[in-house]
């Protein structure tokens, strides 16, 4: 099947709001995505983004049978190791389930990949959930590692109440 | 910034986490890096009046009057769940000075600039065996994710990363 990987548009949001909740239901986490399509496009679209974003797209022959042609996407920013320099981070990679096994994810990963070398960037980082055994297969065929298991990262958190209180003991 | 003692500081980190010989970047990049028009970093220093100086040498480096004794090192980055995000990358005080406040203070203000920034969550990771670092931080009200919801972090470099750029559009 024939698809194209573009730099998303500011009228593509709608589209990357829609998979970014699919992704939350695979992730079994729907009620946990509190933004939409309006941050979005006021996050990514602006002199200085916080993020940047690959759409996967197909003809419209082959649209989904909900009639959509943005079928995937990769969301990304760019972060700073401070012992190796430049990275990006890989936020989301998704491709709808009636368009896997197409080629669809590798080609938007390693674009992503391909961006970062362009950018100088040393590495290209990401998670996944321990339960997510395709995802975790998938990513450690092309040769990633396992930070967690091999070296004990954790990530940690503050949000919510925790954050504020934290802040208002900022000298 | 003072450039010199960041770098220095990094090091003195890098050490801590018993991982020194993967510190591949120079003065030069933090210089480029931080301090240009969309810089990839930003950061914040700590600093003691000048009776209160450092006293002791630490391991391979000699620091022994600095009024420079910590920092933290942060970028904003993005949750396509919640919006506008701030990663710790760093957060580090000399030993002499801890058990001051100061670990806190540094941890605080980058709270506090990112919540100025818009963003709702600060991030950053910690070794699972760095069992004072993550007493200190669950202290604070943070929460473990990857012991609480299963994420792990992943990564790829070097060659895993060319092989992987090769097969982009």
């Amino acid at each position: 099947m024939r698809f194209t990987i573009c730099a998303a548009k500011p009228e593509d949001c709608k589209d990357i709001a829609r998979m970014i909740m699919e992704l939350a239901v695979y992730e079994k986490m729907p009620d946990q995505v509190k933004i939409s399509h309006k941050e979005l496009e006021r996050d990514g679209f602006g002199p200085n983004p916080f993020y940047q974003c690959l759409v996967a797209e197909v003809p419209e022959e082959h649209k989904s049978k909900d009639g959509h042609t943005k079928v995937g996407y990769a969301l990304f920013f760019y972060t700073y190791s401070t012992w190796k320099g430049r990275t990006v981070y890989m936020e989301d990679l998704y491709v709808m389930p009636e368009y896997r096994g197409k080629g669809m994810g590798k080609a938007l990963i390693a674009t992503v990949a391909k961006v970062a070398k362009e950018q100088h960037c040393v590495r290209l980082q990401f998670s996944v959930l321990d339960w997510n055994k395709p995802s975790l297969d998938f990513y450690l065929s092309k040769g990633a590692e396992d930070l967690t298991a091999k070296e004990g990262w954790h990530f940690l958190r503050f949000h919510g109440i925790a954050l504020d209180n934290l802040a208002q003991e900022a000298p | 910034m003072d450039i010199i003692t960041k770098t220095l500081f990094v090091m003195e980190l890098a050490e801590y986490e018993k991982v020194s010989d993967q510190v591949k970047i120079a003065q030069r990049d933090l210089e480029q890096d931080g301090f240009s028009k969309n810089p990839f970093f930003h950061g914040i220093i700590a600093e003691v009046p000048e009776h209160l100086k450092s006293k002791e040498d630490s391991c391979m480096y000699f620091f022994t009057g600095h009024t420079k004794v910590g920092y933290s090192l942060y970028f904003y980055t993005y949750s396509s769940w919640k919006g506008r995000a701030v990663y710790m990358e760093d957060l580090y005080v000399m030993p002499e000075f801890r058990g001051k406040g100061i670990g806190k203070a540094l941890m605080s203000k980058v709270s506090q600039l990112g919540l100025a920034a818009g963003c709702t969550q600060l991030n950053f990771t910690v070794l699972d065996w760095n069992k004072s670092s993550l007493d200190f931080y669950l202290k604070q009200g943070c929460w473990d994710v990857t012991s609480d919801l299963g994420y792990h972090c992943m990564r790829c470099e070097g060659d895993a990363l060319e092989h992987l750029a090769q097969g982009g559009l």
